[in-house]
């Protein structure tokens, strides 16, 4: 019965480690940028979140496509104005360049919400089958960011801007050579990797107390299940989320909690040594 | 050429008249350092110490500064924001006593950070008041210059467990969590220490790392144990990750005390009904009103003070930093000077009344006197269980409470 528990509690944490990760793959993917924005990106979203429901009262339905909009115009914007200038320098520079507007974005928040923790209270209580308890905000959570994924793996893959995004990733001269303008796909893919980091930061909203400081610990997460599922795979993102929220519960309990989190680091280590393209990445992205 | 000779003329005036001006602000001024935590992962508790120095240098200042002989000097803060790193606040304390050539120190936020700076101080011999430091192996250096105004950890969870085992008489059974940090972990060992004593079985005791963003499981696994008493310890947002995630894994229990947050007061904003009869202990409460002749007239006078200009109430965090500006201004009006030695010689000796109640240093530098209260959150307001003399209510036994 706990291991069941136990199975569950992971499998919810890896679901949202999952939506954290999927569009910091995509971005590293696509645009070889490791997006040091990427934490900073989700816990805007979960502030938004918190400011439109809370100071203006809106549902949460409206709030929350309203805050991905936002967001993905924030990143479509900062890709369009300032990464494209410097995205074909080498990845330091673009990786320089996303820490100090991480910076940035992080004091502004510091300065705007301040740093005292802050909360969405929604209690709609919990399922109860065969002793196993799954909280419903959780699975709402979950359900969410794993239909978003899914939109985003159709996108890509049956549709015009998809296939133009995969042709890019692919090889970028060779497509600018059939007519695909290549800086607007590259706003148009970190747009929609700031969307999926909104996305992330909506549901937090619902689970953490949101303070700026988490944005390094997102931001790091994001990064092992990249490495754990394979860069710039969207499916592999998806696995890598999960692998790592079951393995931080399974260290839990073997090792305690205070191990947990290593855990994930380690794992991070032995797939780099062991399948250095991810668990379900492809061979060439590594 | 005579262009550039006046240039240099009106530069040399303009560079006289500074430094001039700089000399007779230096004298009007006693100059306090300290290092802030105003970003990283102590901001939240940066910008209350921040707050309760302010509210303690502009009260002096508005009295007309602190006396020294036919003088009055204005205090004023030197700070810098140390990003909640340890070594940015070591280099910081250096920058202030090297560059900055302060007098006295405020310390850093928290024990570990106090620890590491408080060797920078003794170096220079320096008198640093820490605000935000009790636990005990901070003081056991034997420093002269570190004086710390929140008495031992011991003391708090002594009176804790005292105070359950008198009120409580069902809770037999106690669970640990505590973040691996120098003040949470040391704390919860101290509640460990205290329960053995009081009789308790402990049966969990474990460490997480303060970056843990899940607890399901570790809860999921005290669920099995069923403790009667659960203690946790960590940052705010910890504690209050915790209590949602016990809610969710469906874990209950008679007592659940948790140190510090519940103090504050984001812990039920950010909680609501979830918050209802977790215990807490704090080293201070306004409704504790200690007289104090020197600045502010009592606890709570001063908590209306700060409340008028914050919009909320003080918790022991602010009033400690206050406290702790408050008592080098005293220390330095009964040495009747600004010297670091005759300063430091009245920190030792001298016992101080203030708002925020008896402290004295003695030889070890950390205050011994103890006023430990246990507090519980009932009906969305922190009351007072004890001690005795300041009590509000009695102690309710059932998280969440009894349907």
């Amino acid at each position: 019965m706990a291991l069941g528990q136990y199975l569950i509690n992971g499998l919810l944490q890896g679901g949202l480690y999952a939506c954290l990760a999927v569009g910091f793959a995509l971005v590293w993917g696509v645009l070889n940028v490791v997006n040091m924005l990427h934490g900073a990106m989700v816990v805007l979203g979960a502030y938004f979140t918190l400011y439109g429901a809370q100071k203006l009262g809106l549902p949460l339905y409206v709030v929350m496509p309203a805050v991905c909009a936002v967001i993905f115009l924030v990143g479509y914007g900062i890709q369009r104005g300032l990464i494209n200038r410097v995205i074909g320098q080498p990845i330091l520079i673009t990786l320089t360049l996303t820490f100090g507007l991480e910076l940035i974005v992080n004091n502004l928040i510091l300065h705007f919400f301040t740093a005292t923790p802050q909360s969405l209270i929604v209690s709609l209580g919990a399922i109860e089958f065969a002793g196993i308890r799954i909280p419903i905000v959780r699975i709402g959570g979950m359900v969410t960011a794993g239909m978003l994924t899914l939109l985003l793996y159709w996108l890509l893959y049956h549709s015009r801007l998809g296939r133009a995004i995969i042709a890019v990733r692919m090889d970028r001269h060779a497509s600018a050579l059939m007519g695909i303008r290549i800086p607007q796909i590259y706003a148009l893919t970190f747009g929609i990797g700031a969307f999926m980091a909104a996305a992330a930061g909506c549901a937090i909203a619902l689970i953490y107390p949101v303070t700026p400081m988490m944005s390094g610990l997102f931001l790091g997460k994001a990064f092992v299940i990249c490495v754990l599922g394979g860069l710039g795979s969207v499916p592999g993102a998806i696995v890598g989320g999960i692998v790592l929220g079951l393995v931080e519960g399974v260290g839990t309990l073997a090792l305690g909690p205070q191990w947990a989190t290593s855990m994930g680091f380690l794992l991070m280590m032995a797939v780099i040594i062991l399948f250095p393209s991810g668990l379900a990445g492809k061979k060439g992205y590594e | 050429m005579n262009r550039w000779k006046r240039l240099l003329q009106t530069a040399a005036v303009a560079g006289g008249c500074m430094l001039l001006a700089g000399a007779a602000h230096g004298q009007e001024t006693i100059r306090l350092g300290v290092p802030l935590a105003l970003t990283g992962a102590l901001a939240d508790a940066g910008a209350k110490s921040k707050q309760g120095y302010d509210i303690c240098v502009d009260a002096v200042n508005a009295k007309g500064g602190v006396k020294v002989g036919d003088k009055r000097l204005k205090l004023e803060l030197v700070e810098y924001d140390y990003q909640s790193e340890t070594n940015r606040a070591v280099q910081i304390v250096q920058r202030l006593v090297n560059v900055d050539k302060v007098p006295f120190l405020l310390a850093p936020y928290g024990s570990g950070d106090t620890k590491a700076t408080a060797v920078v101080a003794e170096r220079y011999g320096i008198p640093m008041i820490a605000a935000a430091a009790a636990t005990t192996s901070v003081f056991d250096q034997k420093f002269q210059n570190l004086f710390g105004v929140l008495f031992p950890n011991n003391m708090i969870t002594d009176q804790e467990v005292q105070y359950q085992k008198q009120h409580s008489p069902g809770v037999k059974t106690v669970a640990v969590l505590a973040s691996n940090s120098l003040f949470p972990k040391s704390i919860a060992q101290e509640f460990v220490n205290s329960a053995k004593k009081g009789g308790y079985d402990i049966l969990f005791n474990e460490v997480y790392s303060s970056e843990t963003a899940d607890f399901s499981n570790v809860l999921t696994q005290l669920k099995a144990l069923s403790p009667d008493w659960i203690y946790v310890t960590g940052y705010t947002q910890n504690l209050i990750l915790v209590r949602r995630q016990m809610e969710d894994v469906g874990l209950s229990a008679k007592l659940v005390t948790m140190t510090s947050g519940p103090a504050y007061p984001e812990f039920g904003e950010n909680l609501g009904s979830l918050a209802e009869n977790v215990t807490t202990n704090a080293w201070w409460h306004q409704n504790a009103d200690y007289k104090d002749e020197f600045l502010f007239g009592s606890s709570l006078k001063y908590n209306e003070d700060f409340r008028e200009r914050y919009k909320r109430d003080a918790t022991y965090l602010e009033a400690s930093a206050t406290v702790s500006c408050e008592i080098l201004a005293m220390a330095i009006e009964e040495a009747n000077s600004t010297s670091g030695d005759a300063v430091r010689k009245v920190l030792h000796e001298k016992k101080f009344d203030t708002f925020y109640g008896p402290v004295q240093f003695g030889s070890s530098g950390q205050n011994h006197v103890n006023a430990a209260l246990v507090m519980q959150i009932q009906n969305g307001k922190l009351v007072v269980l004890a001690p005795d003399n300041l009590k509000q209510g009695n102690v309710i036994a059932h998280v969440p409470p009894a349907r």
